[in-house]
């Protein structure tokens, strides 16, 4: 059984096919990475998981249910969390407030609840409040629990957005290439911090990357994309050995530091 | 010099001294005091929708007239008890607002301010038109409430009605951008598609904050025939919606202490300029440009910085982009009154 798949999808845009006929699936507790030129549809691939764009054939399903054409908020309600490839912390809350709003789906109080300052609204706001000191623990980012989110580093909005994406306790996260811009010490530490993603919370992961050796690194099993169609899937070194890989995305001599544009 | 003042403290000082304004004013001063409180309640409506939910609406006005025309004409017409016809009014405007949720959901920025910019004209040429309901651009004499069993006049009853509706739509404001809904709300403004993705339903949370800014205006608008004794179509017009937008904006978008002071600091500019009807405009308009341009986080963000003890917890700031989103707004509408050959 698989906790994410996605069947037979396409998605045009106008007349640019920006997927054509995708098939994946992603087992419980796996990390699975997905590379591809600028281009090649992952971002596409993403949003129509997690409900941003409908695709107008295929399916998706997540823990065994149809998801196809659902509102992201509903989808999220199934466990499903996600970065973005640009920071989207909310910048006018402070840190802490932002993960306070990760939770958002675990709460359940409304206007009347805040009006009247019930008990188990006041419980509920103590409890968040918690939980969200405890994913900054998670992430070591707990002595900027007061910050406004615009006055993170870029390298830490990322940080940042990953505990919020998480803090829901979801079940599958995507990933938005989480190392773009991270200096080399950085992208070490989320190499560190994905691991531990999956090993501790035993969250299943879908990571769009582009740095390779992050991928290869962590994942168990890398898809490669091209123009809109998947090109290639499988273990790390097989992808490295892949001719077909290697011509269309590394580069036809092979040669990862001078990659095909 | 460094001020130490609370936000807090202020609020409460500055509700003790409308609260004891009744004692000491005469009936001009009386009637200021109450027309503070009504846009007080106005800004503090309009900000939640635009200040924290992000919703660049420009239908304020035509709620604030909603209410008022609804209070009204359910008493003139029906004969209703003023106690019955004041809510009346406001759930009327709240319903109606409500319904600007739906534009909201496809379109924003701009082109939501356009859309309801177009339903508050629209609002305002049924009040003008419709003489068979609205009695037309004349308006009408509504008559006051009795406090007589209190042995109060009914300006003074109404004042205080108005200063218990104000502080208790206040806390409700305050506590409501403290919850889980006031996130949702700032989410929702910062960064729709993540917001999403987090599972806040933008539907729901769009039509509450319409509702919400709806009732709050309606709510002023009940109490405005009570207080002037009269309503007609000007009292409701574009330059209407001009003001509130310049109270969030010169106390400080995202700031529920910001709509109190932009509130009361635009009623005294306003009543200082009366005389002079003119120039009301052009100071408004000025006013609100030179905010925009030069402090577009409002008196509040002055306050935060020189003010040590002031520290509005988890204050609220729209970031740059939002801001210039509404500050193209600002233009839109300044050009279009101009453009309206009045």
């Amino acid at each position: 059984m698989s906790a994410l798949a996605v069947t037979n999808v396409s998605v045009a845009f106008g007349g640019v096919h920006a997927l054509s006929d995708v098939s994946l699936a992603v087992d419980a507790g796996q990390i699975v990475g997905v590379i591809g030129p600028n281009g090649a549809g992952k971002t596409t691939l993403l949003n129509v998981v997690c409900g941003v764009s409908r695709p107008d054939r295929g399916d998706v399903t997540l823990h065994d249910i149809v998801v196809t054409g659902w509102k992201p908020n509903r989808i999220a309600g199934l466990g499903l969390g996600r970065t973005f490839q640009t920071s989207q912390l909310f910048p006018g809350m402070t840190v802490l407030e932002n993960l306070m709003t990760g939770l958002h789906l675990r709460g359940r109080s409304g206007l009347l609840a805040a009006a009247f300052r019930t008990p188990s609204m006041k419980r509920e706001e103590a409890e968040m409040r918690g939980r969200a000191l405890a994913a900054l623990d998670f992430v070591g980012m707990r002595a900027f629990a007061d910050r406004r989110g615009a006055a993170l580093s870029f390298g830490q909005q990322r940080v940042v957005e990953i505990a919020r994406a998480l803090i829901g306790d979801p079940t599958v996260v995507l990933l938005d290439e989480p190392a773009v811009g991270l200096s080399l010490p950085r992208v070490a530490e989320l190499d560190t911090l994905v691991r531990r993603i999956r090993d501790e919370r035993g969250v299943t992961l879908l990571m769009i990357e582009h740095v390779i050796r992050l991928v290869m690194g962590v994942s168990d099993r890398v898809i490669v994309m091209n123009s809109g169609h998947k090109i290639a899937e499988g273990p790390p070194d097989d992808i490295r050995r892949n001719p077909d890989v290697v011509e269309a995305y590394l580069g036809r001599h092979g040669d990862a530091r001078h990659p095909a544009p | 010099m460094r001020v130490i003042v609370s936000h807090r403290a202020f609020l409460i000082v500055l509700f003790a001294a409308l609260a004891v304004l009744p004692v000491v004013a005469n009936q001009y001063t009386l009637f200021v005091g109450n027309l503070m409180m009504l846009y007080i309640i106005l800004a503090l409506g309009l900000n939640l929708l635009v200040g924290f939910a992000g919703q660049l609406a420009f239908a304020n006005a035509a709620m604030y007239g909603i209410g008022a025309y609804g209070a009204a004409l359910l008493q003139v017409r029906l004969g209703w008890s003023y106690w019955i016809a004041a809510p009346c009014g406001a759930v009327l405007a709240m319903a109606i607002g409500t319904l600007l949720a739906f534009p909201a959901l496809r379109l924003s920025g701009i082109y939501l301010a356009l859309a309801t910019l177009a339903f508050a004209q629209f609002t305002q040429w049924v009040l003008l038109h419709w003489n068979s309901v609205t009695l037309g651009a004349g308006g009408f004499p509504v008559p006051q409430p009795e406090f007589s069993a209190l042995g109060m006049s009914p300006d003074r009853g109404i004042y205080y009605v108005s200063w218990i509706v104000t502080v208790v739509l206040l806390a409700f404001a305050w506590r409501v951008v403290r919850s889980r809904v006031g996130r949702a709300f700032v989410a929702m403004r910062d960064r729709e598609m993540a917001a999403q993705a987090l599972g806040v339903d933008l539907l729901r949370y769009k039509a509450m904050a319409f509702a919400l800014s709806g009732f709050y205006a309606g709510t002023a608008g009940a109490l405005y025939p009570a207080v002037l004794a009269y309503v007609s179509p000007e009292g409701f017009d574009l330059f209407q919606m001009v003001l509130h937008k310049a109270m969030i904006v010169v106390g400080g978008m995202g700031s529920i202490a910001g709509s109190v002071i932009g509130a009361s600091l635009l009623v005294y500019l306003l009543e200082v300029l009366r005389q002079f009807k003119a120039t009301q405009e052009i100071a408004f308009g000025a006013l609100l440009l030179t905010f925009v341009l030069f402090q577009p986080r409002g008196l509040v963000e002055f306050l935060k910085r020189y003010a040590p003890g002031w520290a509005e917890p988890l204050h609220y700031a729209a970031d740059r982009e939002s801001l210039s989103d509404i500050t193209a707004a600002e233009e839109l509408v300044a050009g279009s009154r101009g453009g309206a050959g009045r």
